[in-house]
């Protein structure tokens, strides 16, 4: 029973990592974006406008819940907990520590792309359900462009399976360490099994890796509906696309996915590409960095601010580019990436067999 | 009873009234995201058989993509029409639906008929199978067995889907692409 327990335990730990996160990485946006634009951001709740998401929370749970008379009420009414949930699901196979992981599945990283394409079905549900012109059309890019950009994220994901020769993600993650039981080669020619640290990452022991890994990024942008591949949200055009009737506490679940998927899909990165918890350090001689730097504590350290990095870049991206447009959003995707994408998975297959 | 069976009746009993739902509902939106709860559902059911890459890809498939297509169908072919399409005849029986109903009642015919013959608890397959050591068991990689599977012994199969799909994908291209007139 007491199986059972621990279950309960670290679903309902993940829950409140991501409100958390949520909270954290509302904050951060607003204060990154301020000083972009050279403004001050919230200043006068809290300290540094610290406690301003606090705020907006409390203010978001007082709210009216509005169903337009029109909608379709049920559709209307679930669908914010099933794109909510589909994120969520998501953190059950991402491995945070050697041997910290909150599902020992062997096909976790198939899995986490599964449950991300039923975030889909819940952005389609939020459009019809709303019968709102704006929705449906926002729905439908968001749709399109998810599905689009699954292509070349899928193929970028290959590339790296093929190196790695599992799906299993915490065996991913330690391969690319000192703990790792096979060889590691930087640069397919140095052994590096011993010395560790960057050295060791996935996209230093393939190099044509770091294309993946950048393919990968701008998949996962198009993916949770970052900006510049905001047009599903497009506030200038369409409002706030399929999420434009939502209030009150639906509209915070909304927003809460879109902030976990970020994180999920920055942590699914640093995991394929970055090293997992694997510290950046090497051991130099008879300075063993790497050793003292790798254990349960330093592996949930690492992958959060690794993770955390990539949450940040994607917060200062937003803020830098300006919006695609449809065509040159699938353009880049089917012209661009899909074929980059499939060049990578190529190379991996002949590094494996030659130089592995 | 064990957590398996209450887990399988469960799954089951949800597969089947989801289904049930789909069939019979006149909102069509709604059935197919009734349709989703069912796939779903199924899923879970080829987990408990062991079967978890499976259950994976069929999420991948039809949730990320099949139900996604048909929703965009919908979404696209405007209110109107479907509100024809929802004031059809809604007695279950009439003329017009006999090929179908004769298709379903011999369907169901059929598939009572193979429940009933199958000793499920003593199949030689599966008994074979145990006393020769090659039953999956539950920390097996299945995926790996798949793998190899495809790529040995049911490569020719293989091969000729992937051609089919080829052949369904540039048909596709074809019927998309727009006429050039001079």
């Amino acid at each position: 029973m007491n199986y059972y327990l621990t279950y309960i335990i670290v679903a309902v730990g993940l829950f409140s990592f991501s409100a958390l996160f949520a909270l954290f990485g509302v904050y951060a946006e607003r204060k990154l974006s301020a000083f972009i634009q050279d403004r001050l951001g919230p200043t006068e709740t809290g300290k540094f406008g610290s406690l301003q998401t606090f705020a907006d929370i409390v203010k978001l749970v007082q709210k009216e819940l509005i169903t337009p008379a029109a909608a379709d009420k049920l559709l209307f009414i679930m669908a914010p907990f099933i794109i909510f949930i589909a994120v969520y699901l998501g953190f059950a196979a991402l491995p945070w520590a050697p041997g910290i992981v909150p599902s020992k599945i062997n096909l976790g990283l198939y899995y986490i792309f599964a449950i991300i394409s039923m975030e889909t079905l819940g952005i389609l549900m939020a459009g019809w359900g709303s019968n709102n012109k704006y929705s449906i059309l926002g729905a439908m890019r968001s749709a399109a462009q998810i599905i689009s950009y699954e292509i070349p994220a899928g193929f970028a994901i290959i590339a790296v399976v093929m190196i790695a020769q599992t799906l299993n993600l915490q065996d991913i993650g330690l391969q690319q360490g000192i703990l790792s039981s096979e060889k590691a080669k930087f640069l397919g020619f140095y052994d590096v099994s011993h010395v560790g640290g960057i050295l060791a990452w996935n996209i230093f022991r393939a190099p044509h890796l770091i294309v993946a890994f950048v393919i990968y990024f701008i998949a996962s942008l198009a993916e949770s509906n970052r900006a510049p591949f905001d047009i599903p949200e497009a506030e200038s055009e369409l409002v706030s696309g399929f999420h434009t009737e939502y209030s009150g506490l639906r509209f915070a679940f909304i927003f809460l996915a879109e902030y976990s998927m970020m994180f999920l899909v920055s942590m699914l990165g640093v995991i394929l590409f970055l090293g997992a918890w694997n510290t950046p350090l090497p051991n130099i001689g008879p300075v063993q960095l790497a050793n003292w730097t790798t254990g349960a504590a330093w592996g949930i350290f690492w992958v959060a601010t690794k993770s955390l990095t990539l949450v940040g870049i994607q917060m200062w991206i937003r803020w830098t580019l300006p919006r695609l447009r449809v065509d040159q959003l699938m353009t880049l995707c089917w012209k661009v990436l899909a074929p980059l994408a499939f060049l990578c998975m190529l190379i991996s297959g002949v590094w494996r067999i030659w130089l592995m | 009873m064990s957590i398996v069976q209450v887990l399988f009746y469960i799954m089951a009993f949800i597969v089947i009234g989801s289904a049930l739902f789909v069939a019979a509902t006149k909102n069509l939106v709604r059935s197919i995201f009734m349709f989703f709860i069912t796939l779903f559902a199924l899923a879970g059911l080829y987990v408990l058989a062991l079967a978890d890459f499976v259950a994976i890809t069929q999420v991948v498939i039809y949730v990320g993509g099949i139900l996604v297509l048909i929703l965009f169908a919908f979404m696209l072919s405007g209110r109107e029409t479907l509100s024809i399409l929802q004031q059809q005849k809604s007695k279950l029986v009439n003329v017009g639906k006999s090929p179908a109903l004769l298709l379903a009642t011999l369907f169901f015919v059929v598939m009572i008929y193979v429940v009933l013959k199958t000793d499920a608890d003593n199949l030689i397959w599966v008994k074979q199978s145990i006393t020769n050591k090659t039953a999956i068991k539950p920390n097996d990689l299945v995926t790996d067995n798949i793998g190899i599977n495809l790529m040995t012994r049911y490569l020719l199969p293989f091969e000729a889907i992937s051609v089919l799909l080829m052949i369904a994908l540039v048909g596709a291209a074809h019927l998309s692409r727009k006429e050039v007139k001079e």
